[in-house]
Parts: structure tokens; C-alpha cells; sequence
């Protein structure tokens, strides 16, 4: 235990010490574009932390990418890599739309009704890359791209044309009726109600991987050959997987259009997909690992936005240090390879020496 | 409308396009062949391209010299593919997470130095791009001049890679140690040939052709620069490698295909078709799914496909 305790303090100091070093990048990325990076960096603090407000800020991010990276998560811990997370955030958000403006019931039925609409969405559109990786063995990592610029354009079509709100040239749709918005948690600050679901999935996951399903996908992720010989349907694991997989982001989708957009507009899913790749890995897929990068991406997010709009450093060097933490993930690979096999030897010396005796 | 469609003067624009449209997918397609072939899927092809259209541009740019932008979109492309080259054969990385890293990282990357190098600008920075040679004769003749003989000469050489690129993998040495490396590593490294300089060597030269096919975007197509200017290419170029079962001729068909999807959107849109222009957009990215799930089943994959190399295990 105390093994594993050391390991994981290890692992921690790691981790961080990787994020200081990405952070530091960026330093040098703002210097070079002419501004002072102690000053962007503490407008970002400020603007993640400076008040109630920026705080509630933080936590509206958080609810999207936490969701859509749990579910990239599932799908990358049976080494399936679906990158789609954002068409699949689209394409539940676009179904939760159209039930709750086109579907004339009771608005007491509408709820559930877009709520199921918007999962079912994701989750299909995420199941069509693993149907068709299982029966055609297409690389998912192809479809669920390709899917994602599909869904884009989609969106982009039906806001600018059949879904497109009567009353303005923009491209958006009308708003959704009032009475199926999410409540807001705190006078006018926009953390809304949909928090609690964030809540019950977070709660869901942290026992997930200990579930019989879970196991299961984990199993799957160990190869093919160890899931068939254990037994285990693999093709419908595979496409299970897909489906909890895309379902999360759909529900991410659900709960960002009546939490806070209350209609679909171009350019919804902001970058949420790259970002809940990113996370998921930095979580090294790993439940509390998740929450905590997701926690980490949503200052940096909010902050980074404040920072663009009170300083002239430019937004891509958020993406930069992003894009570099994630390197920095893979590159540790090597990092957690060797050490055990360097303990290993020791060990494996010091047997040798006893039984020599 | 339909005798618009299948009028002689909208076939000729319709075909001149595609192979204008082909050649930013060929291009990174080929190059992906020698990577693939080696045992190294690098879908990060996407952010080599960026790389490219980006470096490529910024010095045509500085210079206003067209062969030092072609230049430096091939060194940026092999630069940033390095990286790859570092992850997948040195640090033994999974492939697919280090190319969604490096994707990520290259978008990051090529909108800062857009806007390091360009400022905040309200209208697009412009270049004067290559122009199409004017081949006496050939240029003149009806129908074949205008569809084969109005392009510029990076779409000319683009397709001269392709025997170029069957040349060397199947009549050098270079070659086959390409090919040995990917089947059978321990086989190649056995017989003295040094299995992580063969795939470095093959993952550069992937990005060399993605720089290059990038730098094609910015410099002799579009003439400016945005963050979106790929938009998926370098993933359909990986598809169209295994579409095309990593042979070069067969790529060159594959990458035909994906231009006439493109050219046949922009050409209906011209038109002014009644279809909304967004479900065009959508067929570039359709044929590639359709492509996979004809191709995948049968593709034969190197044996040592993504697999990384290492003396120490069996």
C-alpha cells in the first residue's frame, strides 16, 4: 500500500512538474509575441479566480468537457480512439433542439423527451464509427473525424436554413421555450442546474470501471485476443463502448443547449472535443485523474479567454501549451516504462544475492 | 439545371478541378506511403500540413519568392514531423494518441504564428500564387488543354512523384529496407539494417510530402492563410493510403476520387444547384467513410503496422 501510495505521490509530482513546464513554454511563446507573460498569466489567474462570478465561470466549462472527456475516456480505455467527441456534442445537441422546438407535447414530457433525443443522438453517432469498425474494420480514428466534419456542416445547415430562427439573419436557431431552460444556481451567474448531472455521472464513473461492464471494457482494451479468449463478445463490447462513449457527449450537448446556449448556433461545440482527448489522457484515463485535468483545462479555458480580451497576447498560445501538455503525456510514456523495469532488476539482484546464500 | 450538369464547358471545369483538388490529397498520400510501408501510421499528417501551408506562406511572404515558400512548407513539414518520428520510434509512443497530440499542438502552433507574424488584420494577408503554365499547343487544344494542360507546376510535379515514389520502393535498396522494416523488423535489424534510422527516414519523408502538400494549400491554391485551410486533407490522404493498399498508382486514382468530391461541390455550388451548400460540404468527408468501409476489410497492413521495434522484446 505504501508502494502505491509512493507511486502515486510520484505520478502527481510528474504530472505537475510537466504542467510548469508547458506553462513555462507559453511564458515564452507570450514574451516573443511582445507582451509580458507574468502580466498574462495573472490576468488568466484573475480571470479564472477573481470573483464569484469568474468562479461560476470555471465551473460552467467544466460541465461539457468533464462529460465529453469521460466519455473519450471510456472509448480510449478499450483503445478504441474515438476523436469524435465534438460531432457526437453536436449531434445531441442538434436532437435536444428539434424535440424541444418542433415536438408539440406538454412541456413536462418535452424534457425527457429532448433529454432521451440528445443521448440517443450521441451515442448512435458514435456507434456508427464502432459498427463500422467491427464490421468493416475502418479505422475509428478516420470515421469519427470525418463524422465530426459532417455533423459540423450539418449544424451549419440546418441553422442556416430549415432550423434557422425566423427573426434573424444569424446562424442560429430560434431560442428553446422558456420553461425547459435549465435553472440558474446563483442570481444572474450562469452555473445552472445541469451541475447535478455532471454530479451523478461523476459519481457513476467513479465506480464504473468496477462494474462487470467496465471490466469488460477494460478487457477489451488489452486486445482482442485476451477478450476472446476470456470469453467476451467482443465485436458487441466494442460497439457498446461506442455507444456509452458517445452517449456522454450527447448528454454534454443536452445540457450546454439549455444550460447556456438555449438554442443551437454555428460554432457550438467550441473546441470541446480536442480539449476532452487532451484531459482524458492527461487523466490517464483514470476517473479522479480525469476530474482533476478537467478541473486544470477549465481555469485554463476561462482564463485564457480573459486574458485574450483584456491583454493582446494571442488566444493560440492556450492551445500551444495544450497541445504541448499532451505531448508531455506521451513522451512520460518512456518515463513510466523504464522505472519498473529498473526496480525490477534491483529486486530481481537482491533475490539472487539472498538465495546465493 | 440538369443540361447545366451535363453540359461539355461544366465536365471540362468539373475534371480541371479535380485534378487541381487532388493534389494536396496525393501528395501527403504518397508520402504516407513510405511511412505506413515502414510500420509507422502517422495521422498527424493533418498538423504536418498545417505546418506546411503555415511555413510556407510566411516565407513566400518575407521573400516573395514562391520556390522559397515551397522550400520551407517541405523543411517545416519534416521539422514538425520529427516530433513523431521521436515519439513513435524512439519513445515507442501509442501512435494514434502522439498524432492527436500533434494535431492539437500544430493548430496551436501555426495560429500563433499567424498571428505573431501578421498581426490582427481585418482583410486575410494575400500572395501572388503560382500561376498556370501555358504549354504551347498542349494549353490550346480544346477540351484536353483546359481539363490537363491549365495547371500550375506543383500539380505537374505532384504527379510526377508517383512513379517517382513506386521507383523507389520497389527498384532501391532504400526501398525494400522501407518494406523489410514494416513486414519484419527483426528480420531488417538481423540482417544490419538499422530499423529506427529506416523509420525515422520514412516518417521525415512522409513529412517532407505533408509540408509539401500543405504548402500546395497556402501558396498555389487558396494564396492566403487559415487556421482551417486543411480542413481533414492529411486524414483523407492516411485513408486514401490504406484505400489505396499502399501502392502509389492506386493512390493517385484514390486521390482522383477525393478531388472530384471536392471539385463536384464547388462546381454544383457555382452552378448555383438548389442543394444547401453545407450537405455539399459534407461529400469530401461521406466518400472517405465510404472509402474506408470498401477498402478496410481487404487492406493487407504491413505486419508490423504500428507496432513499435525494440531489440529488447519478443
Amino acid at each position: 500500500m505504501n508502494k502505491r501510495l509512493r507511486s502515486a505521490v510520484g505520478q502527481v509530482c510528474g504530472t505537475i512538474l510537466m504542467l510548469i513546464v508547458a506553462l513555462a513554454v507559453g511564458a515564452v511563446l507570450v514574451a516573443i509575441s511582445g507582451n509580458s507573460p507574468a502580466e498574462a498569466y495573472l490576468t488568466m489567474l484573475n480571470g479564472a479566480f477573481g470573483s464569484p462570478q469568474k468562479i461560476s465561470e470555471v465551473f460552467v466549462k467544466l460541465i461539457p468537457i468533464l462529460l465529453m472527456a469521460f466519455g473519450t475516456s471510456v472509448a480510449f480505455r478499450a483503445k478504441l480512439w474515438n476523436i469524435g467527441a465534438s460531432g457526437q456534442f453536436i449531434m445531441g445537441s442538434v436532437a435536444a433542439t428539434a424535440v424541444a422546438l418542433y415536438v408539440q407535447v406538454p412541456i413536462a414530457l418535452r424534457v425527457p423527451l429532448s433529454f432521451a433525443a440528445a443521448l440517443v443522438a450521441g451515442a448512435l453517432w458514435a456507434g456508427i464509427a464502432g459498427l463500422l469498425k467491427v464490421k468493416f474494420n475502418a479505422n475509428e480514428v478516420i470515421t469519427t473525424l470525418m463524422l465530426n466534419y459532417i455533423a459540423t456542416y450539418f449544424l451549419l445547415y440546418l441553422v442556416n436554413g430549415p432550423m434557422q430562427d425566423p427573426s434573424s439573419d444569424l446562424s442560429q436557431s430560434a431560442l428553446v421555450p422558456e420553461e425547459m431552460k435549465l435553472t440558474r444556481l446563483f442570481g444572474t451567474y450562469r452555473l445552472h442546474s445541469g451541475i447535478f448531472l455532471l454530479l451523478i455521472v461523476v459519481v457513476i464513473m467513479l465506480f464504473f470501471w468496477r462494474t462487470s461492464l467496465g471490466y469488460r471494457i477494460d478487457l477489451v482494451g488489452q486486445g482482442r485476443k485476451v477478450a476472446t479468449y476470456a470469453g467476451l463478445p467482443v465485436d458487441r463490447t466494442i460497439i457498446i463502448t461506442m455507444l456509452i462513449s458517445g452517449l456522454l457527449s450527447g448528454l454534454a450537448g443536452w445540457i450546454e443547449t439549455f444550460g447556456i446556449q438555449y438554442r443551437i448556433l454555428d460554432g457550438i461545440e467550441a473546441n470541446y472535443g480536442d480539449i476532452s482527448n487532451i484531459i482524458a489522457l492527461l487523466g490517464e484515463l483514470n476517473p479522479v485523474g480525469i476530474i482533476a485535468s478537467a478541473l486544470f483545462f477549465a481555469v485554463l479555458l476561462v482564463g485564457g479567454a480573459s486574458m485574450q480580451r483584456m491583454t493582446d497576447v494571442p488566444y493560440s498560445v492556450v492551445d500551444v501549451v495544450q497541445g504541448l501538455i499532451i505531448i508531455f503525456v506521451v513522451a512520460k510514456v518512456i518515463f513510466k516504462f523504464r522505472r519498473p523495469s529498473w526496480f525490477r532488476r534491483a529486486g530481481a539482484r537482491k533475490e539472487a544475492a539472498k538465495n546465493a546464500q | 439545371m440538369l443540361s447545366d450538369i451535363f453540359s461539355l464547358s461544366f465536365l471540362v471545369s468539373l475534371l480541371a478541378s479535380t485534378i487541381r483538388l487532388a493534389t494536396p490529397i496525393l501528395v501527403p498520400a504518397l508520402g504516407q506511403i513510405y511511412t505506413q510501408r515502414a510500420g509507422v501510421l502517422n495521422l498527424s499528417t493533418e498538423g504536418t500540413m498545417l505546418m506546411g501551408a503555415i511555413g510556407g506562406f510566411t516565407a513566400v511572404c518575407a521573400t516573395g519568392n514562391l520556390w522559397v515558400g515551397v522550400l520551407t512548407g517541405i523543411l517545416s513539414g519534416i521539422l514538425f514531423s520529427l516530433i513523431m518520428a521521436w515519439l513513435s520510434v524512439t519513445v515507442r509512443a501509442n501512435q494514434v494518441i502522439a498524432a492527436i497530440g500533434l494535431n492539437i499542438l500544430a493548430a496551436g502552433l501555426a495560429a500563433y504564428i499567424y498571428r505573431v507574424v501578421f498581426g490582427i488584420r481585418t482583410l486575410p494577408a494575400q500572395i501572388e500564387s503560382f500561376s498556370a503554365i501555358h504549354i504551347p499547343v498542349l494549353s490550346d487544344l480544346p477540351v484536353i488543354g483546359p481539363i490537363f494542360f491549365s495547371h500550375n507546376i506543383l500539380v505537374y510535379l505532384a504527379f510526377l512523384l508517383v512513379p517517382v515514389t513506386w521507383f523507389v520502393l520497389e527498384k532501391t535498396t532504400f526501398g525494400l529496407k522501407i518494406k523489410a522494416v514494416g513486414e519484419h523488423p527483426r528480420a531488417a535489424d538481423s540482417k544490419g539494417v538499422s530499423v529506427s534510422g529506416i523509420r525515422y527516414a520514412a516518417v521525415l519523408i512522409g513529412g517532407a510530402h505533408a509540408g509539401l502538400g500543405g504548402a500546395f494549400m497556402t501558396i498555389a491554391y487558396l494564396n492566403t492563410f487559415t487556421e482551417s485551410v486543411i480542413g481533414g486533407r492529411g486524414y483523407i490522404a492516411v485513408s486514401v493510403v490504406i484505400f489505396a493498399r499502399f501502392l502509389p498508382r492506386r493512390a493517385m486514382w484514390g486521390a482522383l476520387l477525393f478531388g472530384m468530391a471536392s471539385a463536384l461541390q464547388l462546381r454544383l455550388q457555382a452552378l448555383g444547384v438548389a442543394v444547401p451548400s453545407q450537405l455539399l460540404l459534407m461529400l469530401p468527408y461521406l466518400a472517405t467513410i465510404v472509402a474506408l468501409i470498401f477498402a478496410s476489410k481487404k487492406a493487407e497492413m504491413p505486419s508490423a503496422y504500428t507496432v513499435p521495434y525494440s531489440r529488447m522484446e519478443r
